[in-house]
């Protein structure tokens, strides 16, 4: 990913409650050339705190360019509460929020869309699947434009 | 329900008591009123005797009367009386003979009054025989005998003895007559009174048949009317478990999955790292040296640790799902179980939790007792109680309340205190399966409120939570007063 306007480098937040899974994702988005920052959070509450900051309010990111990696089932709380305060934020509502889970339930699909999702992608089954869809998604990375927060 | 006794066996006995006690009356009446008619017939008879006994002695005198008027006047017209006389005493005895033939008293003395009389008779003729032939000397000699005075004393005596018998037989068949009324009206009265008895009985138990038809029906159409809410209930609760067992497969196949993508992921990276090894030390290929340092230090050793961990996790999965399923078939014993003491108890096993924490345990004074499955109840409120222990918020004395209300046919016990609380978004998810709420700063699977909801259910009651972020939180648990004895494994 490019660096955004005032030359810094987008910074990919990792909400991922298996420790497996996250180095597996990181694993693979590094195989894909990928080499931004990763920040790795295991649960929502310490997610949640970073992004909005020491006062809540999210300001803390502004100018720099965040890139959300979102599983939906977290031990503390749904990762569906995570992307409605990052949407309703005035100054995460632009980084782009990649829904990567399990669930493939449409309605949950939808719900996620609504809220403001930019990507949802169901993790595969198969390791191979899973394997290829994250080296998939960090080519994608590698060609996405990712906004300065406000 | 099967109600046959419509008309019950009791009332018909008892109604054919009250047949028998009339029949007994109008037997005894129609015995009684022959009996009387007898009497009075003897009554009627006695009285006759007595009149043509009093009859024979007057017609006797007349007669006497008559002969000595003749014998001293010598006037024909003396002898009237007495040719009347010899007529009517003639048919009197005939009379007296036909009335007292059936008497065995009677009899005798009216044998004896027909000699006596004969006699009487005899010595008159006689004497008017001689004076009509001229012989009054004659005639007065025979006068002078006394033959006749004796003869007339005689016949008296004879005479009022029958007079005195037929005057007892009255008397005493009077007195038979009103006895025989007194026990008629007696019999009546006791026999009416019988009858009305009975007949108050067999109404009395007809009208309890009635009234419990009534009832059995009023109950069925209660029942029907209440049918279709029943149906309607159980059918919530059919879909509700239903709901329950999809979400639950669904949490246990993604909680399952997810590390089984660990175990597949980094058995494939075990794979690279194998291959940098071989490609270094069978090839020995001098270019790979660096990868295969990488996978002898970092890449086996993470994959070798990663696929142990989720192992782990899956066996603790499973035997969470198994404790599940088992405590779901459990056979719930239902007993007397005293909420008080089963709060004591674990009051008591959790005072080390209480004491280091600086926690005030209050327990409501008259915490009912219930008829419940008492290992069950216990591990609800186990369970609760050392939640509300866990999450205490930091730097507060923990105060947990347990109080319990009234309902109906139902009692719902509280467990509040002032902890951490749970978020308005996560008061559903506390209870779904290794789901867990709020900063994961204590150990936990996320089974326990899962376990404990699966439970209360299972018990025949429910538990909601309500709860304020950093305020507190309160568990409202009802339970049935007694277990009901459908009670599935919805669990």
């Amino acid at each position: 990913m490019s660096p955004n306007s005032v030359g810094l480098p987008v910074v990919i937040v990792m909400v991922e409650d298996d420790e497996g899974h996250a180095t597996l994702i990181e694993r693979n988005i590094r195989r894909a050339g990928v080499n931004n920052q990763i920040v790795p959070f295991r649960n929502g509450t310490d997610a949640l705190d970073f992004l909005m900051g020491e006062d809540g309010t999210g300001r803390d990111h502004a100018g720099s360019s965040l890139l959300v990696l979102l599983d939906l089932n977290l031990p503390d709380m749904t990762g569906v509460d995570i992307l409605t305060k990052i949407k309703g934020n005035t100054h995460l509502k632009r980084s782009p929020v990649v829904v990567l889970t399990t669930t493939d339930d449409q309605r949950e699909i939808q719900r996620c869309y609504d809220l403001g999702a930019n990507v949802y992608i169901t993790k595969p089954v198969d390791y191979e699947g899973f394997a290829n869809a994250i080296r998939q998604l960090g080519l994608f990375f590698s060609v996405m434009q990712v906004p300065t927060t406000e | 329900m099967a109600n046959r006794s419509e008309f019950p066996l009791g009332a018909i006995l008892l109604m054919a008591a009250g047949v028998l006690a009339l029949l007994v009356i109008i037997g005894t009446s129609i015995w009684l009123a022959n009996a009387s008619a007898l009497l009075t017939a003897e009554v009627t008879d006695a009285r006759r005797t007595r009149t043509t006994a009093s009859e024979v002695l007057e017609t006797l005198l007349n007669a006497e009367t008559s002969q000595r008027g003749y014998l001293l006047s010598d006037s024909p017209r003396y002898l009237r009386p007495y040719n009347e006389a010899v007529q009517t005493i003639t048919r009197d005895l005939a009379a007296l003979d036909l009335l007292e033939r059936g008497n065995p008293v009677a009899r005798p003395l009216i044998v004896q009054l027909g000699k006596v009389v004969e006699a009487k008779m005899a010595e008159l003729r006689q004497t008017i025989a001689l004076a009509q032939a001229g012989k009054r000397d004659e005639a007065l000699a025979v006068v002078r005998t006394d033959q006749g005075i004796n003869s007339m004393d005689a016949a008296r005596g004879v005479l009022q003895q029958i007079i005195g018998n037929a005057e007892q037989t009255v008397n005493a068949d009077m007195a038979q007559l009103g006895a025989n009324t007194s026990l008629l009206r007696l019999v009546t009265v006791v026999g009416g009174v019988v009858v009305v008895l009975f007949g108050i009985a067999a109404m009395w138990i007809v009208f309890g048949a009635i009234r419990q038809s009534t009832e059995a029906r009023e109950q069925v159409q209660e029942l029907n009317l209440t049918l279709e809410d029943r149906v309607l209930r159980r059918t919530a609760a059919l879909t509700r478990a239903n709901d329950e067992i999809q979400r639950f497969a669904y949490i246990v196949s993604h909680d399952l999955r997810a590390p089984l993508v660990n175990i597949m992921g980094f058995t494939s990276e075990l794979e690279v790292g194998t291959k940098s090894l071989n490609s270094f030390f069978q090839d020995g290929d001098e270019a790979a040296r660096g990868p295969a340092r990488d996978a002898a230090l970092e890449i086996v050793p993470e994959a070798v640790k990663f696929i142990r961990s989720s192992t782990g996790k899956m066996d603790r999965l499973i035997n969470a799902i198994l404790k599940l399923s088992r405590e779901g078939r459990r056979e719930l014993a239902p007993e007397k179980v005293d909420l008080n003491g089963v709060f004591e108890t674990l009051a008591a096993s959790l005072q080390h939790q209480i004491a280091e924490t600086q926690t005030t345990l209050k327990l409501s004074e008259n915490l009912p007792t219930i008829v419940s499955d008492r290992l069950a109840v216990e591990q609800v409120f186990g369970n609760l109680l050392d939640n509300a222990l866990k999450y205490l918020q930091p730097g507060r004395p923990g105060d947990i309340l347990v109080a319990s209300e009234n309902a109906r046919g139902a009692v719902i016990v509280t467990v509040k205190d002032n902890g951490r609380g749970i978020a308005q978004n996560d008061l559903e998810r506390v209870f779904e399966l290794f789901r867990r709420a709020g900063r994961q700063d204590r150990p936990g699977e996320g089974i326990g409120l899962a376990h404990v909801r699966a439970m209360v259910r299972r018990l025949g009651g429910d538990i909601t939570v309500m709860s304020e972020l950093g305020v507190g939180s309160q568990f409202r648990v009802i339970l049935p007063r007694t277990l009901p004895s459908d009670t599935g494994n919805t669990a």
